[in-house]
């Protein structure tokens, strides 16, 4: 019953929010985290796939991979959509900032979460966003 | 879904409500449906929301529960948020969420002393 490597879900509703943070509660806790990264990691997916479902207007898909290293093991996720892009992603990123008269923190919120986060977005083509969390073995 | 399993439990003038461990969207609108609902009906003075099972709050989840708490109280009851798990109460702060005007206890049974404290001094 050993889990995969990596793996893909779909996010193209509500619902898909909840299957990829029980897909990668799964995933995340076979690698080893521990139960407060679990909960970083997981609290990630759900704002990144959110943003996906509420602001790209298109469907997107998560991507993820266990990256192995001497001394340390990595989950890594690929947030991918074809939707409507960021115009200004530094302006994304600040805390407040929201064009759905939200609260504006997912995106600074995951930057804390998380150890690397990288977003690349172009207009009307789309955004991928992609984040790693790092975790010693025990 | 998981959004029939929600129930809001009325004590005295309380009502109690558990949430599951992984509420989707649904259900936390749900909740927030069902509790106002429930305070017009039962004229309660307070809501315990018992959040000890659940593994993940969102900016989703904190927005409602601070819109909740808002709305209980224009409705004149105070909201109690009750057992968060310390790893969602780390993910929480580094995050930056914040939850309103709710008054946070470790667990039911303290949530419940804040009432009947309350109503003491009333
Ligand atoms: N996948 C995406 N496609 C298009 N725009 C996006 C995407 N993700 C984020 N954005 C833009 O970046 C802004 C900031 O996102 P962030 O998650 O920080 O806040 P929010 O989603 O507006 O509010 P919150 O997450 O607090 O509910 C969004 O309002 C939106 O304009
Ligand atoms: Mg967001």
């Amino acid at each position: 019953m050993g889990c995969e490597n990596t793996g893909e879900c779909h996010i193209g509703s509500e619902g898909d929010i909840v299957t990829c943070r029980k897909v990668i509660r799964n995933v995340a806790t076979a690698a080893g985290f521990g139960m407060t990264d679990v909960t970083r990691i997981v609290t990630a997916v759900s704002e990144l796939a959110r943003n996906v479902y509420v602001h790209a207007e298109s469907t997107g898909m998560m991507r993820w991979n266990i990256l192995q290293q001497p001394g340390k093991v990595g989950i890594e996720l690929i947030f991918e959509d074809q939707g409507k892009g960021i115009a200004d992603i530094d302006q994304a990123m600040e805390a407040g900032f929201t064009t759905a008269n939200s609260m504006g923190m997912g995106l600074s919120g995951v930057k804390r979460l998380m150890d690397e986060m990288l977003i690349s977005s172009e207009l009307g083509v789309g955004t991928t966003v992609r984040v790693v969390k790092w975790g010693r073995i025990k | 879904m998981d959004g029939n399993s929600l129930s809001v439990i009325k004590l005295k003038n309380i009502l109690l409500v558990t949430v599951p461990d992984d509420p989707g969207d649904d259900t936390i609108q749900e909740l927030q449906n069902k509790v106002l609902n429930a305070i017009e009906k039962y004229e309660s003075k307070g809501l315990i929301l018992d959040i000890s099972n659940v593994n993940i709050l969102d900016s989703f989840f904190a927005r409602t529960i601070s819109e909740t708490t808002q709305m209980v109280a224009l409705m004149g009851g105070q909201t109690v948020i009750a057992g968060m798990q310390p790893a969602v109460a780390i993910t929480a702060t580094e995050l930056g969420l914040h939850l309103g005007k709710a008054i946070s206890t470790l667990d039911v049974d303290k949530a419940l002393d804040i009432f009947t404290d309350n109503f003491k001094t009333v």
